[in-house]
Parts: structure tokens; C-alpha cells; sequence
């Protein structure tokens, strides 16, 4: 865990590496140059199925070069040079602030916010560090519950005391310390609906888990603090989504990590997330009703479409694509909510058991075979023995 | 060469007059002395053109045609020519008919004059026809007004007119081309061109004795740019001079009568003329917009070009004088459809010439559309740039960016700082515009080959004529 010390070190590093990026400006417009600056692009995907890709391993696949020959080229400098002197305040001046703070301080300038969160990413790129490394947070959106205690610089967030209740996830996560947990696993949820419904059926008191939710497409925080985690924690990671391509692509985001961010993505995807549901073949075999089934839209389709051609379904997880494929054939997409169409707690009393019961069991079976010998299974039928669950 | 009126045939044997002196390469003296009769009863203006120039080759008569439909009773097509040439030991004089067809058109040679031993040389044209002599004189003056442009510093010009029946009408005008001359008589008639448009700017049209102060406060400050492009086939060579000038138009009592408009003035073979279909096509196709010119409209008013333009700025004012000559004398005349073309060619060729060089010698001036653009973010860039060193904690850091600009680390105000930054920034953009423009042309000019050229001015004329297809529209 990054301490103190260490991010200090690492703030007077970018301060270096600011003041050799404007030494550099500065002597290009001395010698009468355009200055030119690399960015790396990076990817976490693509869709060239027919050739081997290296999109999994971090490196760089191009790099734009941005020159004051071209107008689009002098306004996105414009814009980064700009977030560049504030981020310079805020390092010299070791204080945080959000990407919308920034954008508010020049919102003629930069239009957009859009146009603030490329500059921060440019800059990631152009200074090889991470976001919050820049002293860049977001105001936490995500919320976690369950049997988990650890400290956030000084504050606690002491969630085994209450284990239903909801507490945000911490944003400084580099300062998140002295992590207790007595989870058997990790549950994320794609919506903050489904955290609540699991936290009024006290879903933590009957599974010893932590619920996480980045409320939609998650924030930096959330994904750092799921990976933190699963990193320290070596406890299995489950996600439920919708059934429907935007639940897909929030999956593919905590696992796989964002296009956008693509050049921080060793730091933030989780690969050891498994999708647990809701599966296309989840509204048969749970009978969801008719009513709550929902056609595709065209637009979904196509989301569908381009998702399927994703690099890393083929090479990392077939069985998803296939599912995505299943998802296009039924043409019919539901939300979480519409296992609680029958009884409310039909998703924390059976849903997500039986769901859970069969991950473990196809985990067991996976590290029984790494192991090359057999073993027993510790889950029954019928009603889970939590305890007994955690496969270490 | 055909004319339809017989004002505009005395501007052609003016123009001649005018070639003969030029080609003397001696110091020549033009005479246009009209006489007129009020009390006659037909009253006719006599003129003498006259030139101490070399004398001149049958042949340019010759070859005049006149159009005689409607206006038979003015003039009865008689020529009297008197003329010499250096070597001659005679004056000779003829007379010729212009009524006459050209093929069958005789040249009566008259009793010649002995020049007894005296060494000079010089032509005398004569012609008598009904006009106004204020009609006449008005349209002379105004034409050689526009000859002093040429500013060939070797001729003067005198332009004398009068009723011999009203004592004291008697009036008198010399144009001297070398007043307050910059040039040295053999300088390329371009330089002449140059420093005669621009005193036509000064002084509204020649309007001036002398430079409009009110205008041109400094009239250094004018912005001029000149090309010449040649086809050396045929020895037809096309001059452009392009002027820019930054005119207060708020306290500005002299109005131009064409407003924001440039009037394109345009001569020929030495002469103020009509500007040619070939030379608007011409105008039209040229990639304003790579020197940040948006051409939106082209007419033609009193025989010249008006060029209307959009988005320039509110006190800038462009004037364009083209000339267009023959480097032999009498002219060669090429068959009219490649004529065409090539004169066209030419107008393009030498107007960019004239928009480069302005560019090249004036830092910020005609920058393309796109580096305007990429200009306006100088001031934020500078600002920027000038925070992150001057509000870095680190002072060794500071004191090494000052000393790059050349700027001393105690004390600096931040100003200063930005607009140092600012200028460096603007001065690479202009140079990359400049960069990118001759990269884009290096290519066609490559062989120093007529032929090639102008198969390569052939290709940009299509390329650029699409952009100019919305104009048209």
C-alpha cells in the first residue's frame, strides 16, 4: 500500500517531470520549433479478429504526435497546458480536487468536461503515472458494505459493526490501510437498487460477503478499491449486472478495464471478477415473467454487435461471447429487478445462492485440476454454508 | 488588333508611342497635343501623338482594324504618320486608311524630309475626327494618369489641349513617371510597377500632388508584394503588384468609391486596358484562402476587376495592379484559344508569386485561414506557459525558462513573460504556414521546363477551380 512517504516521492517526481516537460516547450519556441509531443494511445481491445493482438499487455499500440500545425492539435494542447498548471498547484500545494473542479475553473476554455478528462488522461500518458497520482479525485460515487473494517488515512470505515449498512468507498485508496475482513467473497453489483435491496434483506448477515456498487459505469475509486481487495483479500469476486448490453459493458469495464483509461488499465481491471449473472439463460431457468422481458432495441443491437468483436471475449472469455450471442439470438433483454417480480427476496434467498453455489463449484473444479488431484466439495444442496465456502 | 471607337484607337497609338519611347532605353519625351475649333462648324479635335522614341515599323498599322459600324461620320480614317529611326537619314511620312481592308490596305508614302546630318529619332501620329475636346482631354488625362503606374522613368509625358478660337483655353499637363523616383532607369519594369502603385495608392488614384496624410500617416507601413511569371515561348510575361495597407476607417474623410472591394487595375502591353475574361477566371482560381483571403465575389466595372471579399478585417484594404506585356515589340500574337489559357495561367502564377513574396517579407501578413486560426490560441498558450514557470516554487527552474526567452530572471513581470511566449509561438506558426505552403508546391517546379509548367498550371487550375465552384454558383 502506498503510504505517505511514498506518494510524496511520487509528487516531487511529476513535479520533475512537469518542469522537464516545460524546459522542453520553452526551448523548442527558443530555436524558433514547434514543439512536438508524443502521447501514446493505448487500448484495452480491439476487433481484428484475424490477427494476434497484444491489447492484454500493456503496451502502447500507436502514438499521436501533437504539433501547433493543426487547429484541433493547438486546442488540445491549449486545454492539457492548462489542467497541467492546476495539477502543478495542486502538487506543489499537495491538495486534491475532482475533474469537476477543474473543469469549473476555465469552462469557456474547456467547453466540456470531456475535454478536462482527456487532458488528464493525456497527461497520465505524458507523465506515466496514474489519475490520482495527479492529485485528481473523483467526489466517490461507488458504496460498499458487509464484513470489512480498514482505515482511510485516519478515518474508519468500520462496516463489520453494521454489515448492511452503506458506506461510500474511500477515494484516496492509496491511503486505504489495515484492511479486516472475514468475507468468504466479494459481490459488485452493477446498480445502486439491487445494493439496497440486498442491504434491506440483510443479504450480508446470511452471507459473509462485502457488496460493492459503482452505482452504473463505475469510478476510478471503485474499480482501485475492488482490485485493492481482491489483491489483498484472495477471496473469489463476483459481478451481477442486467441482462441487457449496458450491464455487459459495465462487466467488461470492471474486468477488462476502459477504452478511455486504457493506458492505466494494469492498475484498475480485475481479472479475477466472474460474471454471475443475469445470464439470457437466467429467465427460463428463474423464471422471470414474460411482462419483464423486454425486447432489444435497435441501438442494442448494435451495441451487441460491436461488443461481440472484442478481442479480449475471444481470447479470455469465450463463454461470455457466447452468452452475448445467446443475448442477440433471444432478442430480449431484463433488468435484476425482475427476479423480486415474484417475492422480493427472491434474489438474496435464491437467486444469488443457487447462482453463487455453481460459481464455486466450477471455481473448485478449475483449482482441482490446476492442483491435478481430486477433492471434495464443501457445498451442499439447499441452503449454503457460507463458512464453509472459502476455497483457498 | 480591333477597335470600336476612335478614343479608345488614340489609347492604342498613345500605348505604341509609349512602347517606342520605352524601348529607346534614352531618355523620350511623349507629346499628346489635341486642337480643336469651336467655331467651325463641324467641330473636330486634331491630335498629334508624338515620341522621340525608336521610330516605328509599318507594321502596327498595318495591322489595326477598326470596326466601322455606326460611327462613320466621326472620323474619316485617315492616319498620318511621320517617322525616323536613328540610323535613317530622312523623315518619312505616309498616310494610311483604316477604312480599307487590312489585306488590300495600302500605306500612301508622302514626300519624305531630309534630317540634314541631325541624329534623331521619333514617330509623329496624326489623326482628325468629331469629339468633344473636354470629352476627349478627360479620357486622355484619366488614361495617362493610369500610365504613370507603369512609373518607366525614362519618359515624360506632356498633354497639351486647345480651342485655337478661345484665346487663354490653352491647356497644358506633364507627366513625369520619375518624381521622387526609388528606382534606377534599368530596374525591371516590376520595380517600376511597384513603386508607381504605390504612389497611385498614396495619393488616391494620382489624384494627389502628394501622399494622402490622412490615409497614410506612414506610408511605410504599406504591406506590397509583387511576381512576375513568364512564358518564355512566346515572351509573354504578366506582372502582379498586390498592396496591403491598414487604413483607420473611422477618421477617414477620404472615401474609396469602391468601399471594401479591390479594384484590380489592369494593363496591357503598356497601357491601362480592359481586364480579359481569362484574367476574372484566372482571379477567381486562385487559392485565396491559403493566405487567409476569402473570395466571395468578382465583377467587372469600368473595364477593371472588383474583387469583393468576406471576413476582412476593418481597416485592411488590398489593391491589385496586373500588367501583362509582350517582351518583343511589335507584338506576337498566338492563336486566341491556347492564348487564353496561358494568360490565365500566367494571371494565377504571378498573382501567388506576389502573395508569397508579401507573405515572406511581412511577418503575420496573409496567413492562412488555418494558421489564423492556430494564432488565437497564442495569447492562452503564452499565459499558460508563462504560469507554469513563474508560479513553479523551484527558482533555478524559473531562472533557466527566463534565460531561454532572453529574458533576465529578477524582477520579470509575468506580461512580459506571456508575450514573449506568445510571439515565439506566433513566429513558428508563421513559419510553418510559409513550410507548409512551399512543401505543398515543390513538386510541380521541380524541372526548370516551360512545357512542364504549364502542363502543372493546367492541373492546379482544375484542382482549384472545384473550390471555386460555389463562387460561381
Amino acid at each position: 500500500m502506498e503510504g505517505k512517504r511514498e506518494r510524496r516521492s511520487s509528487q516531487i517526481e511529476l513535479l520533475r517531470k512537469i518542469k522537464e516537460f516545460t524546459r522542453g516547450l520553452v526551448d523548442d519556441l527558443r530555436n524558433g520549433r514547434s514543439p512536438v509531443i508524443l502521447i501514446y494511445r493505448f487500448r484495452s481491445y480491439c476487433t481484428d479478429f484475424n490477427s494476434k493482438c497484444y491489447c492484454g499487455s500493456d503496451l502502447p499500440c500507436g502514438k499521436e504526435v501533437l504539433t501547433l500545425c493543426s487547429e484541433s492539435h493547438v486546442r488540445r494542447l491549449d486545454v492539457m497546458l492548462r489542467v497541467l498548471l492546476i495539477i502543478r498547484q495542486l502538487l506543489q500545494e499537495n491538495k486534491h480536487s475532482s475533474k469537476r473542479d477543474i473543469y469549473y475553473m476555465h469552462p469557456s476554455v474547456f467547453l466540456d468536461q470531456s475535454a478536462v478528462d482527456r487532458a488528464l488522461n493525456d497527461i497520465c500518458v505524458l507523465m506515466e503515472c496514474s489519475r490520482h497520482n495527479l492529485n485528481v479525485v473523483s467526489a466517490g460515487k461507488g458504496l460498499v458494505m458487509g464484513w470489512i473494517r480498514f482505515f482511510e488515512g485516519e478515518r474508519i470505515f468500520d462496516c463489520i459493526s453494521s454489515p448492511n449498512k452503506a458506506y461510500p468507498v474511500p477515494v484516496h485508496v492509496e491511503e486505504v490501510r489495515d484492511i479486516i475482513s472475514v468475507a468468504h467473497f466479494i459481490l459488485v453489483v452493477e446498480k445502486e437498487s439491487v445494493f439496497q435491496r440486498l442491504a434491506n434483506d440483510q443479504f450480508c448477515n446470511a452471507s459473509r460477503c462485502i457488496v460493492l456498487t459503482g452505482r452504473g459505469y463505475p469510478d476510478v475509486p471503485t474499480r482501485r478499491f475492488l482490485r485493492l481487495l481482491v489483491d489483498q483479500l484472495h477471496i473469489p469476486a463476483f459481478c451481477l449486472v442486467d441482462c441487457d448490453p449496458y450491464g455487459f459493458d459495465i462487466l467488461t469495464t470492471y474486468r477488462f478495464g476502459s477504452m478511455q483509461m486504457a493506458y492505466d488499465t494494469k492498475y484498475l481491471r480485475v481479472p479475477e471478477l466472474r460474471w454471475l449473472g443475469a445470464f439470457p439463460s437466467d429467465a427460463e431457468k428463474f423464471y422471470v415473467p414474460k411482462h419483464c422481458l423486454l425486447s432489444l432495441t435497435a441501438e442494442d443491437k448494435r451495441r451487441i454487435e460491436a461488443m461481440r468483436l472484442r478481442c479480449y471475449l475471444k481470447s479470455e472469455v469465450p463463454e461470455w461471447r457466447l452468452e452475448l450471442e445467446l443475448m442477440l439470438q433471444k432478442g430480449v433483454k431484463f433488468e435484476i429487478e425482475a427476479f423480486s417480480a415474484r417475492t422480493l427476496s427472491f434474489l438474496s434467498e435464491t437467486y444469488l445462492p443457487s447462482k453463487i453455489q455453481d460459481e464455486l463449484k466450477v471455481m473448485h473444479l478449475i483449482a482441482e485440476s490446476d492442483r491435478g488431484k481430486k477433492s471434495t466439495l464443501f457445498v451442499l444442496e439447499g441452503r449454503i454454508p457460507w463458512e464453509h465456502c472459502r476455497l483457498v | 488588333m480591333e477597335f470600336s471607337s476612335v478614343n479608345t484607337l488614340c489609347f492604342h497609338l498613345i500605348s505604341s508611342a509609349f512602347q517606342r519611347c520605352r524601348l529607346s532605353e534614352q531618355i523620350c519625351r511623349l507629346s499628346v497635343i489635341l486642337n480643336s475649333s469651336s467655331s467651325s462648324r463641324h467641330p473636330s479635335v486634331q491630335i498629334s501623338i508624338s515620341d522621340t522614341g525608336i521610330g516605328s515599323c509599318l507594321k502596327e498599322f498595318q495591322d489595326l482594324k477598326f470596326s466601322w459600324g455606326g460611327i462613320t461620320e466621326n472620323w474619316d480614317g485617315m492616319l498620318r504618320v511621320n517617322t525616323t529611326s536613328i540610323s535613317d537619314t530622312e523623315v518619312y511620312n505616309y498616310q494610311i486608311s483604316l477604312k480599307e481592308n487590312r489585306s488590300s490596305r495600302r500605306i500612301n508614302r508622302l514626300p519624305s524630309h531630309q534630317k540634314n546630318g541631325a541624329k534623331f529619332s521619333g514617330t509623329e501620329v496624326l489623326l482628325s475626327f468629331v469629339e468633344s475636346l473636354d470629352i476627349l482631354l478627360a479620357g486622355v488625362h484619366s488614361f495617362l494618369q493610369k500610365m504613370l503606374i507603369l512609373r518607366i522613368p525614362n519618359i515624360a509625358i506632356q498633354l497639351v489641349a486647345e480651342d485655337c478660337d478661345v484665346p487663354g483655353s490653352r491647356y497644358e499637363k506633364v507627366f513625369l513617371a520619375n518624381k521622387s523616383m526609388q528606382s534606377p532607369i534599368l530596374a525591371l519594369n516590376l520595380e517600376h510597377l511597384k513603386s508607381g502603385f504605390e504612389q497611385y495608392i498614396l495619393t488616391h488614384g494620382n489624384s494627389l500632388n502628394s501622399e494622402c496624410s490622412s490615409c497614410f500617416p506612414s506610408w511605410e507601413h504599406l504591406k506590397v508584394g509583387s511576381g512576375r511569371a513568364c512564358c518564355t515561348e512566346n515572351e509573354l510575361v504578366m506582372e502582379a503588384v498586390i498592396v496591403i495597407s491598414d487604413i483607420s476607417k473611422d477618421d477617414n474623410t477620404c472615401l474609396r468609391e469602391s468601399g471594401d472591394k479591390t479594384e484590380v487595375l489592369y494593363f496591357k502591353d503598356f497601357s491601362p486596358s480592359t481586364i480579359p475574361q481569362s484574367s476574372m477566371k484566372a482571379m477567381k482560381s486562385v487559392h485565396w484562402r491559403k493566405y487567409g483571403l476569402n473570395l466571395v465575389g468578382i465583377a467587372q466595372q469600368d473595364g477593371c476587376a472588383l474583387l469583393e471579399w468576406e471576413n476582412l478585417p476593418k481597416d485592411t484594404h488590398i489593391y491589385i495592379v496586373l500588367h501583362s506585356y509582350h517582351q518583343q515589340y511589335p507584338t506576337v500574337i498566338r492563336t486566341p484559344g491556347k492564348k487564353f489559357q496561358m494568360d490565365r495561367n500566367l494571371v494565377k502564377r504571378s498573382i501567388k508569386l506576389s502573395l508569397d513574396d508579401l507573405k515572406e517579407k511581412h511577418a503575420g501578413a496573409l496567413l492562412s485561414a488555418r494558421a489564423t486560426k492556430i494564432c488565437s490560441y497564442a495569447p492562452d498558450l503564452g499565459k499558460t506557459i508563462a504560469g507554469l514557470i513563474l508560479t513553479s516554487n523551484d527558482l533555478e527552474f524559473q531562472g533557466e525558462c527566463l534565460s531561454l526567452l532572453g529574458l533576465q530572471s529578477q524582477g520579470v513581470e509575468a506580461e512580459i513573460v506571456e508575450n514573449r511566449i506568445k510571439e515565439r509561438i506566433v513566429s513558428v506558426i508563421e513559419m510553418n504556414d510559409k513550410k507548409d505552403q512551399k512543401t505543398r508546391e515543390a513538386a510541380p517546379f521541380l524541372f526548370d521546363d516551360n512545357r512542364l509548367r504549364e502542363e502543372e498550371f493546367q492541373e492546379i487550375d482544375e484542382e482549384e477551380d472545384y473550390d471555386m465552384m460555389a463562387l460561381e454558383d
